[in-house]
């Protein structure tokens, strides 16, 4: 009764299918709009003469051209800053309770020799004055204080991911259409997500400076702030997205909606929030060294002050500092990425 | 014991699941529901549960009818048992079981994972009454095989001694002896507890060996109803090709190249 044949089409059955080439006239349309487009683009943001700078640059550093801006402009800068600050010197006398017999590790008191130019009232002719002048020099100060602020920025960064995953957890559950209580309030959660990710953290940092003063306090906010829209959506459209199968296991039996989410959902997307969350970390240690320019703690406000002052020996000092702190960053989450997942 | 009372389902695009079903199973059987794919029999179960809300019609469990109001109750005493199990499978065996509490257990005791003591003895006798062993108490449900999986899923199943249990093709993704096994489980499980078992399959003989009635469906109409001694082959002809398969000429009348090929 079962062994009548898949019906078949009979040989010699016209067909009439038809499968189009991938391309046509209309797609060569589009891709000339496409070019004319990014020339204009391109032109407006000056790529032309950026190419033209970089073409001189390269000219000058192979001998070819004789002069180029650009590497005028680096050299100035490149000179100006090395060799980068390492120690740092302080007069005594400008130090309040200095305990002679118990100084600072490393550091020693130096008596130099100081001349200046003063201007002689009475014969009105320049002479040359000069003093002896006692000062404590810290062989490593300035690195310990990069080091100190480096530190510092370490915690904002920490504080402000740990600050985005409490304040994201309640967003994601109101932002996740399947679980939110009612239509309104998940259209609030997804409206205030959204707002929390669209204003970038260095202009977040920039108003909270303005709230909290200086400091790190406007630092871990707009880095948490700005962590917990991201977060919040990635976490409530994994919700979402979640195997619905074992919640409709546990909603058969009216487990209610809160435990559902316990255990039917959370352990499913655990791994990707961790993963979520170790990316947030990441990119927040990155940010907290630049929301500093703005005043919001850490080896930014550093910077910046150094670079206002025009000290480029400091700046320098710092920037290698942040580089070895980004690249010894990179390589230790790579090696707990890869053990977690 | 269940009763339907012309329950009617159409979907939003206008097909019609169930038409006007009414039916009473009572208290202890265990009932087989029977019928091609798409004829309704998930759809029926679902009712049950409010999984699926009927367009018309009513159903009652013990005399309570199943809505808004009692269907927090009722769900606490009808458990379920799925075709993919439906276990969460990154959570442990044990947790899985225990998940079978959750209706009755507190938001707190839930979040925290903090269950009684007898409470996890329960989910213990139960993996063993299913024959599973304390060494896959702690595995993740994922890593275990189809019919182990299932296992978990009975045991949380009976973990309220429930007085309804709804199986919607439980043996579908098994293999024909593990089919039997996990049938007769459940049919054990059932009659030492007096549960009622309303059990969706695709499988005849299975049908016919384990069914204290067998109910089938096709296009949302019951169309069989009796003892499986009543269900003879002629009905299961009738009930799985009927019409369609003798009216509906094949267009193919000589035999094509490729058939002739495969049959040579």
């Amino acid at each position: 009764m079962l062994n009548k044949p898949i019906p078949v089409p009979a040989p010699g059955t016209e067909m009439n299918w038809h499968l189009a080439p991938p391309f046509s006239a209309r797609h060569l349309l589009v891709l000339m709009l496409v070019l004319a487009l990014l020339v204009l683009t391109g032109h407006r943001t000056e790529m032309d003469r950026m190419l033209v700078m970089s073409g001189e640059a390269v000219g000058n550093l192979i001998g070819i051209s004789d002069d180029s801006q650009v590497v005028r402009g680096l050299s100035r800068i490149g000179q100006s800053m090395w060799p980068p600050v390492i120690g740092e010197s302080e007069e005594v006398a400008r130090i309040s309770e200095l305990d002679r017999d118990n100084l600072p590790l490393f550091s020693r008191i130096e008596v130099q020799e100081r001349t200046e130019q003063r201007m002689n009232l009475e014969t009105l002719t320049l002479e040359a004055h000069s003093e002896s002048i006692e000062v404590l020099v810290k062989p490593a100060g300035y690195v310990w204080t990069v080091f100190v602020k480096m530190i510092e920025t370490l915690e904002i960064a920490l504080w402000g991911t740990i600050i985005a995953v409490l304040l994201s957890a309640p967003l994601a559950y109101f932002a996740a259409r399947n679980y939110s209580p009612n239509r309104a309030s998940y259209t609030a959660a997804r409206a205030f997500i959204s707002l929390l990710r669209s204003v970038p953290e260095l202009i977040v940092a920039l108003i909270l400076v303005l709230a909290y003063g200086f400091g790190p306090i406007a630092g871990v906010l707009a880095l948490g702030l700005h962590a917990a829209g991201f977060l919040g959506k990635f976490y409530a459209e994994d919700i979402e997205n979640a195997d619905h199968k074992p919640q409709e296991a546990l909603e058969a039996i009216g487990a209610g909606k809160l435990k559902t989410l316990w255990y039917g959902v959370v352990p499913q997307v655990l791994p990707q929030y961790i993963a979520y969350t170790a990316y947030i970390l990441d990119r927040n240690l990155r940010m907290a060294t630049v929301i500093g320019l703005v005043g919001a703690g850490g080896i930014g406000q550093e910077l910046k002050g150094r670079f206002d002052m025009f000290q480029y020996g400091h700046v320098m000092t710092i920037l290698i500092a942040i580089f070895i702190f980004v690249f010894v960053l990179d390589q230790l989450s790579a090696r707990i990425r890869a053990k977690l997942i | 014991m269940i009763r339907f009372e012309s329950i009617q389902k159409v979907w939003p695009d206008g097909t019609r699941a169930l038409s006007d079903i009414s039916l009473e199973i009572p208290k202890g059987q265990f009932c087989i529901i029977l019928g091609p794919s798409g004829a309704g029999k998930s759809t029926l179960l679902r009712a049950v549960n409010g999984l699926m809300k009927p367009t018309s019609g009513k159903v009652l469990i013990d005399q309570t009818v199943f809505g808004k109001t009692t269907q927090r109750r009722l769900r606490q005493r009808i458990a379920m048992i799925h075709q993919h199990f439906n276990l969460t499978s990154r959570l442990s065996v044990a947790a899985n079981v225990l998940c079978g509490l959750l209706p009755v257990v507190s938001t707190l005791r839930a979040l925290s994972g903090w269950f009684k003591p007898e409470q996890r003895s329960k989910a213990c006798s139960m993996l063993e009454r299913v024959g599973l062993s304390p060494a896959h108490l702690r595995r993740r449900a994922g890593d275990l095989s189809g019919g182990q999986q299932q296992r978990v899923g009975i045991a949380r199943a009976f973990m309220l001694d429930p007085e309804v249990v709804l199986a919607d093709e439980p043996v579908a993704s098994l293999d024909p002896k593990i089919s039997r096994d996990i049938l007769m489980l459940i049919r054990d499980a059932a009659k030492e507890r007096g549960t009622t078992v309303l059990c969706s399959l695709h499988q005849i003989d299975l049908a016919r060996e384990f069914g204290d009635r067998i109910i089938g469906m096709r296009d949302g109409c019951i169309v069989f109803d009796g003892t499986p001694e009543q269900f003879t082959d002629q009905r299961v002809q009738d009930l799985y090709h009927g019409a369609t398969w003798e009216d509906t000429p094949l267009e193919a009348e000589t035999p094509s190249a490729a058939f002739e090929l495969a049959h040579a």
